[in-house]
């Protein structure tokens, strides 16, 4: 039998919400509503096990909240007399209306307004999914990190984060309306789909669903359809989860490995879900309006959940909906999956060219899945030989083993077909890479800049791809994909790699035609006009940190990291000097006249400190913090930031200047 | 996980009252409502009973077991734990009063 503890867990996870909820419209402030909300969960756990679990366990725990909120306005009435009145407010209403939360439209929307806020915009996403799945659904930080794979006090600090969040912009305990509806709507559901996602395609761990995640986000989801019935992305999405969730079972095989939806045994379809999903779509239909992206996905789903086989899916339905899907999401994945559904309908051709649209994508980059799909559509078009290197492609960027066997199967299956092997052709890329990475006489950190680039080559081109078909202008499209953005220098270095290879291999064509030298620019910093810096040394309603600071940096020549390392123990005041690492800092008199004040009598620390003390949860080492002031050593980011926005008036730009320009011309 | 829960007649054969109609659907609409309820109804008293003996299948009005043991009514629910199960049970009968039932876990795949 069970015992009381995971009863209380139990009535915890069933009411947590409404609990939280209501008692959040009493206190005004969410992260103290839960607090009083555990006080009564804490209670319970106390008193439960001697009084025996009461008949309304659920009224019990949000009486007890109530009180202690009650009890906790008192207190804060001593201190604040705007409380006193919230208090009196407070009586007069559980006196008049005993308990107005017991109308159900009343609790109902408070539920809601919690949704709202615990999936508020100014909340960074992390804290967002960690607080709705607390909040709305009564988890526990260490269950909530056990999903999450990550550690219980991350969770803990991420809620506590964003709780301080809300109290400090505060966010209202209300319905959004009008246009800030949708925006904060598409928040709640974006959400909730993250945490379906979460659990549906597991992206870490050993398991590929992980069904607790998948219930919770299902349970949100219904729970919200029923609280905003009027809206239908709130359906389509609904009916996108159920029925995804119906294909739970069919989608992994015996030994786990993930079974593609074309070859599932859709036997194994949970039809109870899947006419669940139906359901919500006809709410959709009666409700009527232009379709958004969550009911556009779920209508895909539909489709593929009224295909008997594989073979009956009504692809051109796909390919249409897939269609309108592209004009309101275009991500590259949802390009890549209406590449497949036009394949499907319109024949491989129409979905190749829609591919190879996509192959310069950087975010593609490495996505095992459109080198498969690309392969898929070859191998449809009789090119064995492409398609096959397109599979080896796949399989050696995959990280899943079972999709990789299954990748390299359909590359071996090609290869049995093509009486082209590379063979004929002589050296493969990935052949000749591995020949030239071996070659005697290459120093160990050119080989390594090499291999980078070859490696690249080889993901992009497929090691299989004969040596003699290579063009300047693949070489030229997978630079542009890999490191068009990145900087010169490392451009150059990857340019003289292939210059390198091409050589060594004695081919025909030079690979790097296609590559021109970029110009590298030098770093070096240029000096601040000394008439500049006369104006900003003349300024002395400056803070005096900020003005030793740059005389400092100035005067010395020093580097910035190193000046801002100094501790107030190094200086020698009187040689106008101080010691770091292994060099000497030296000073004029501009510095020495500012040095005393700014020490202030400070004996010990870091010379230059932050504004404020660090938050607990961010406690720098030992080193870095003033014994004396319980002040941090100040951050570069923070002296670049602050120097920036000092001389802004000054650049003739008007971008203000960067701390290494404060050294002089050597 | 999810639990089939069968009801049985009440001991005390108390006629149903408007009010106890009123709350079972308040109650059916909040379980809906936040996902655990899949599916109820209530059941034929008795049934037809069903025999298959060496690939012959007999179809029968009886004989039945026990009124009292027979299932009348039945709820399918989506729960994390059987503690949860426990707990919407509990409710349930708070609601219609004496009777006895049985909480069976539905294994999916």
């Amino acid at each position: 039998m069970a015992d009381v503890h995971r009863t209380v867990d139990a009535v915890w996870k069933l009411e947590s919400a409404r609990i939280v909820a209501g008692l959040t419209r009493l206190v005004h402030d969410v992260g103290l509503a839960e607090e009083l909300a555990q006080d009564a969960l804490v209670a319970a756990l106390e008193q439960w096990p001697e009084s025996g679990v009461p008949a309304n366990p659920g009224a019990w725990l949000m009486t007890t909240a109530k009180r202690r909120a009650i009890d906790h306005i008192r207190r804060a009435q001593r201190l604040d007399r705007k409380h006193e009145q919230l208090a009196r407010e407070l009586d007069t209403r559980q006196q008049d209306a005993p308990d107005q939360s017991a109308e159900p439209d009343a609790e109902q929307n408070d539920v809601l307004r919690l949704m709202f806020i615990s999936c508020h915009p100014v909340l960074p996403t992390e804290a967002r999914v960690a607080l709705t799945l607390r909040l709305l659904g009564g988890l526990t930080a260490a269950e909530i990190a056990r999903a999450f794979l990550t550690g219980e006090q991350r969770i803990v600090q991420r809620m506590a984060a964003a709780k301080r969040t809300l109290a400090e912009e505060r966010v209202p305990f209300d319905l959004p309306a009008g246009a800030e509806l949708a925006e904060r709507l598409s928040s709640v559901l974006e959400v909730i789909y993250l945490i379906f996602n979460e659990g549906y395609s597991a992206t870490a761990g050993d398991d590929l669903i992980r069904p607790g995640l998948c219930l919770e986000a299902l349970r949100l989801g219904r729970l919200l359809a029923e609280l905003a019935p009027h809206e239908p992305e709130v359906h389509g999405l609904v009916a996108l989860m159920e029925i995804q969730a119906s294909r739970s079972a069919a989608r992994t095989g015996p030994s786990g490995e993930p079974v593609p939806l074309h070859e599932q045994n859709r036997g194994r379809w949970d039809p109870l879900l899947i006419r669940r999903g139906f359901t919500a779509m006809l709410r959709v239909r009666d409700l009527g309006g232009r379709p958004g992206p969550y009911v556009l996905q779920a209508a895909i789903a539909v489709c593929h959940a009224q295909a008997r086989t594989a073979e009956d899916t009504d692809w051109r339905q796909i390919a249409t909906l897939y269609e309108a899907l592209v004009r309101l999401l275009p991500t590259p994945i949802v390009q890549l999956n209406r590449a497949v559904a036009v394949g499907m309908a319109h024949g491989p051709e129409a979905g190749l060219a829609l591919v190879d649209a996509l192959t310069a994508d950087p975010t593609l980059r490495d996505y095992h899945l459109l080198p498969s799909v690309r392969g898929d559509l070859l191998a449809r078009l009789g090119r064995h030989d492409q398609a096959r290197v397109e599979f080896d492609r796949a399989a050696a960027l995959t990280r899943n083993a079972a999709e990789r066997a299954f990748l390299c199967r359909r590359a071996d299956e090609l290869a049995a077909t093509t009486t082209t092997a590379a063979a004929a052709h002589g050296s493969t890329l990935g052949q000749a890479a591995q020949d030239f990475l071996a070659r005697d006489g290459l120093d160990p950190a050119t080989a390594r800049s090499y291999r980078q680039t070859l490696r690249r080559l080889c993901l992009a081109l497929g090691e299989q791809t004969p040596l003699a078909a290579l063009t300047a202008d693949q070489v030229a499209r997978v630079f542009a994909t890999a490191w068009g953005t990145a900087a010169a220098t490392t451009w150059n270095r990857h340019r003289s790699a292939v210059r390198s290879f091409t050589a060594w291999a004695e081919l025909d064509v030079d690979l790097a035609a296609g590559l021109d030298r970029r110009a590298e620019t030098r770093p070096r910093a240029h000096p601040i006009d000394p008439a500049v810096l006369d104006q900003l040394f003349s300024r002395v309603d400056l803070p005096v940190r900020e003005r030793t600071l740059w005389r400092l940096l100035h005067e010395s020549a020093a580097g910035v990291t190193a000046v801002l390392s100094l501790n107030v123990e190094h200086l020698d005041l009187a040689d106008r000097r101080a010691r770091t690492g292994n060099t000497w800092v030296t000073w004029r008199s501009g510095t020495a006249h500012l040095l005393p004040e700014l020490l202030a009598g400070r004996s010990r620390g870091p010379l230059f400190l932050a504004d404020r003390r660090p938050a607990p949860a961010r406690m720098p080492a030992g080193g870095d913090l003033c014994p004396d002031t319980g002040r941090r050593r100040l951050s570069y980011e923070r002296a670049e930031y602050l120097f920036k926005q000092a001389t802004k008036p000054l650049d003739p730009t008007g971008a203000g200047y960067t701390l290494r320009q404060l050294k002089p011309r050597d | 996980m999810r639990y089939l829960m069968m009801t049985k007649p009440s001991a005390t054969n108390t006629a149903p009252n408007e009010n106890l109609f009123e709350e079972m659907g308040k109650f059916i609409e909040e379980m809906t409502a936040s996902g655990v309820l899949l599916a109820t109804g209530g059941l034929e008293p008795g049934g037809m009973r069903v025999t298959a003996r060496g690939g012959e299948v007999t179809v029968t009005d009886g004989p039945f077991t026990e009124a009292k043991e027979a299932v009348v009514g039945f709820a399918l629910v989506e729960v994390r734990s059987e503690e949860e199960a426990i707990e919407v049970t509990r409710r349930f009968y708070q609601i219609i009063g004496d009777g006895d039932g049985v909480i069976q876990r539905v294994f999916t795949s």
